[in-house]
């Protein structure tokens, strides 16, 4: 034991002579550069057994030296120990700050710091030669160069002065502990890696349900798959989550560690799994629940093709249908003529499907997630369809002979009956039937051809009927023979106009605050005003008429845009939600829920769908519903798409969904949830709890 | 107190995220592994002009260089990275050293310097020095420090980003046994084989725009 720590001894100093000769830096106890001093922080005598000690580095104001990683640019400190009597364990790096320099962020140390390790001295004196290098920066950077030594009497007991030893101590505080549930307030709820976007979420849970914490700063340990940026933090519920940018093209490594901290103690969580994110989950969700993989195409594009026939029947459409058969009904009535027609309202549905297929797709391959309906999703759409129906509507309830007009449009002309395929599309889209959603489901997941056999088969099926009618006179002929019948009939066809007209100045004011309903009745009245005033011709009138038109159209368009950019939205409508027991949607809240075994019933809804606000009013509003939810101890989510919240437009990816309704109920303790059908029941939500 | 010091750093963190946010808008563009290089036009310092266009169909490695950096230095006077430049040249791989230190900042060349910095360092590459002192050609890069190394292959995709190789120091000593990013993507690009490595934590002095 003596022989041996004596042959130590020479060998040290024989390490030590060789660094002397070797001449590039003179061996002592302390190691300076340009912006640095480095000396020893050690006890005067050293005890028998562990004892953490440092390299404490001074640096002048303004510059930094660095954690262990470095971050966007700079290096690590490194410590290359060329001998010691002892054991040296590795390098403890005190939690770091970050640091941002111009265009990059580093993470290191604002100010002095101490790089500790532990060391077990195993002789009669513990002797250290360390080489070093660090690099000092403040926007420059220096490299710096030193040997270090140390020579050290072991006693019986460590004896520090006071003063180095609370040094010591400050920064051993610095140094993160290996996160456990006992000393760790958070636990990790997961480390997700989005496919699409660059980044990497952790999200932390706090472990006492309750508690009351400020967000922790996070750094990643790993600087070639992050980068040092500022996560984006958001609070979810009581979780926090940190969206990290990751190093563009970096391979994503199975696991990955973090540092945690408060600002006065720090974490460690090494080795987290990475989860793969949306788009491969959507992937497999969808082949285990979804039609996508499993059903041959026929059936997928037989479904669509009745599911677009469903649509006919929707209230949305319907006044459109009404609208085109009525101006058949007015027409003489030649067989050929009205296969004609019934061809082009075809063509005008097929080639806006064609057209909305390949869009979605053209959107689907640039990776933007994107939902069927969102079309009513713009406000100056919404507003423009407000225009419409309310020309209309007050054409036929006669206040303006708009009729010839009007038949031009929606009626005769060629582009007449096209132009009615293509608006039936356009409305018919918000409410999706029963089968739709799952078509268009697949066909986001599909391959480009089938995806658009989909969607030219949800064409077929909206158009059918209306040839059927046109091509078998016998049922259209059925239809009363012309007479004052057309008038009435025309004036009652003015009322579903204003419900539509309503329903659109509700889906604006969800969309753009209450000021929608403002604007949009604004524009109204200034069109009422405008016919009144071009129907009493006086001088001008008419100029007047067209001027006010014009004025409020770039007015209201304007401002409804305006306002949907500013996102006055939503907000209170969810307020109410909460009160009567529906959460928003919140992922992580849905995944507590779902470990804890509770059941969880999701309202995938938007305001521009009237499938869904019906279903809400007459099963899921209902009191006998909500009671049974309560006594059931449900976790009731309304997931809000009316704006098209990218989160929600991945959890219906999830599904094999890209339309709303959706209703997906987890039953208490699964995790795989049961669509129910787009068209609710009470009697559907019963049995949910009947067995 | 506690309660006054702590509202006011988060305020202080409101801010500075808010300015985070603001800023880096034009940071985001950058040369992906595996995505197309983006397109770039930039006069040298014997005043001819450069544009991704010019390197169609052919190897280009792209090169980040401040000669002021410690880890251009390093590189540099140890002759390291003029070997790999003639190394590849041979193999006729093109090399564009750019150097986007802006005007009055560190690293920053007039071109009559550059062509002095270019024969004093024995530069090997294509052409003396691309001269982005507008750090245009860096910021779409995203070139993040000296040295950041970029490798486009002839389809124009970037197959490498990031460091030289796997050692950050800036002892020249440690050289030798580090194992070189861009020469191993290199080579295995002309055997015909993956590159293993396309992406690495690019180390080295920050660019100075």
């Amino acid at each position: 034991m003596l022989l041996s720590s004596f042959n130590r001894t020479v060998f040290l100093a024989f390490l030590l002579l060789m660094a002397c000769w070797s001449g590039l830096s003179t061996a002592q106890e302390t190691a300076s550069g340009d912006h640095v001093k480095v000396r020893w922080l050690v006890p005067d005598t050293f005890g028998p057994g562990a004892e953490t000690i440092g390299f404490y580095f001074e640096v002048d104001p303004g510059w930094h030296v660095y954690w262990r990683n470095a971050g966007d640019s700079g290096a690590a400190p490194r410590f290359d120990f060329a001998g010691a009597t002892g054991e040296v364990g590795p390098i403890q790096w005190p939690f770091p700050v970050r640091l941002p320099i111009e265009h990059l962020t580093n993470l290191g140390y604002e100010g002095d710091v101490a790089y500790l390790f532990e060391v077990t001295p195993d002789a009669a004196a513990m002797d250290i030669v360390v080489n070093l290098e660090w690099l000092v920066c403040k926007v420059d950077c220096i490299p710096g160069y030193g040997i270090m030594t140390l020579s050290r009497p072991v006693g019986t007991a460590a004896d520090w002065q006071p003063q180095e030893k609370q040094l010591r101590d400050r920064f051993l505080a610095m140094v993160p502990a290996e996160a456990t549930a006992e000393n760790f307030p958070w636990q990790v709820a997961a480390v997700t890696a989005s496919p699409q976007a660059d980044t990497l979420q952790l999200e932390l849970a706090p472990r006492d349900a309750g508690a009351e914490l400020s967000s922790p700063d996070v750094f990643p340990l790993d600087g070639g798959l992050l980068t040092a940026k500022a996560p984006e933090v958001a609070q979810a519920g009581d979780n926090i989550r940190y969206t990290f940018e990751r190093v563009p093209g970096a391979p994503m490594p199975p696991t990955t560690g973090f540092v945690v901290s408060d600002g006065e103690r720090a974490w460690q969580l090494d080795d987290e799994e990475i989860r793969a994110g949306a788009a491969n989950a959507a992937g497999a969700v969808a082949s285990a629940t979804g039609p996508a993989n499993t059903q041959p195409l026929w059936l997928l594009v037989l479904a669509a093709i009745a599911g677009g026939a469903i649509l006919n029947l929707m209230p949305c459409v319907f006044p459109v249908l009404s609208i085109k058969l009525f101006s058949l009904a007015g027409h003489d009535g030649q067989a050929a003529h009205r296969v004609k027609e019934g061809l082009r309202y075809a063509a005008g549905v097929l080639v806006t499907f064609a057209a909305l297929g390949a869009l979605l797709l053209v959107l689907r391959a640039g990776g933007s997630a994107i939902g069927w309906g969102f079309q009513l999703q713009s406000a100056s759409v919404v507003l423009g369809l407000i225009l419409l129906f309310w020309v209309m509507a007050l054409s036929f309830s006669g206040l303006y002979e708009f009729g010839h007009h009007l038949m031009n449009v929606a009626g005769r002309s060629r582009g007449g009956s096209f132009a009615t395929g293509v608006l039936a599309v356009f409305v018919a889209a918000p409410c999706t039937g029963p089968f739709m959603g799952a078509a268009l489901g697949a066909a986001t997941l599909l391959p480009a051809y089938s995806a658009m056999a989909i969607f030219l088969g949800l064409g077929i099926g909206l158009a059918l009927p209306f040839v059927l009618l046109c091509v078998f006179p016998a049922l259209l002929n059925r239809l009363p023979a012309p007479g004052p019948w057309m008038e009435t009939l025309r004036q009652a066809l003015a009322f579903p106009l204003y419900a539509t007209v309503i329903w659109l100045l509700w889906v604006l004011g969800r969309l753009v605050g209450e000021s929608g309903w403002l604007i949009g009745a604004m524009l109204m009245l200034v069109i009422v005003f405008a016919f009144w005033l071009g129907r009493h011709a006086f001088r001008g009138s008419r100029w007047l008429a067209w001027g006010l038109v014009l004025a409020a159209l770039v007015a209201s368009f304007s401002a409804a845009n305006r306002l949907q950019e500013q996102g006055v939205a939503s907000g209170s409508v969810q307020q109410q939600d909460v009160t009567a027991g529906w959460q928003p949607y919140d992922r992580n809240a849905i995944g507590q829920a779902l470990a804890r075994g509770q059941a969880v019933f999701i309202d995938y809804t938007a305001a521009w769908c009237i499938t869904c606000q019906v279903n809400k009013k007459l099963v899921l509003d209902t009191a006998e519903v909500a009671d049974l939810f309560r006594k059931n101890d449900v976790y009731l989510v309304r997931a809000d798409w009316t704006n098209q919240d990218p989160e929600i437009t991945r959890a219906l990816g999830e599904l094999g969904r890209n339309s709303v309704p959706v209703y997906a109920w987890y039953p208490a303790g699964e995790r795989t949830p049961v669509l129910l059908p787009q068209i609710l029941q009470v009697s559907m939500i019963k049995d949910l709890f009947s067995e | 107190m506690k309660q006054g010091m702590r509202s006011k750093r988060s305020i202080a963190k409101f801010l500075g995220s808010a300015v985070l946010f603001a800023l880096p808008t034009l940071a985001l563009a950058a040369a992906v592994p595996g995505e197309r290089a983006p397109a770039f036009s930039e006069v040298d310092a014997a005043g001819k002009t450069h544009k991704l266009k010019d390197y169609e169909g052919q190897w280009l490695v792209l090169e980040w260089f401040n000669k002021d950096c410690p880890y251009v230095k390093k590189h540099y006077g140890s002759g390291n990275m003029q070997a790999l430049q003639k190394k590849y040249a041979d193999a006729d791989i093109n090399w564009l050293t750019v150097i986007s230190s802006a005007k009055g900042k560190q690293g920053y060349l007039e071109p009559a310097e550059a062509l002095d910095v270019a024969k004093n360092h024995k530069l090997e590459a294509s052409a003396p020095f691309l001269l982005d002192s507008d750090g245009s050609m860096g910021r779409a890069y995203g070139a993040k420090t000296t040295p950041h190394m970029f490798i486009i292959n002839p389809e124009g995709e970037v197959v490498y980003a990031g460091a030289i190789d796997d050692n950050d120091s800036a002892n020249p000593a440690v050289i030798p046994d580090s194992a070189n990013y861009v020469a191993a993507a290199l080579d295995a690009s002309l055997a015909g084989k993956a590159i293993e490595v396309a992406s690495s934590r690019a180390y080295g002095c920050s660019v100075k725009y």
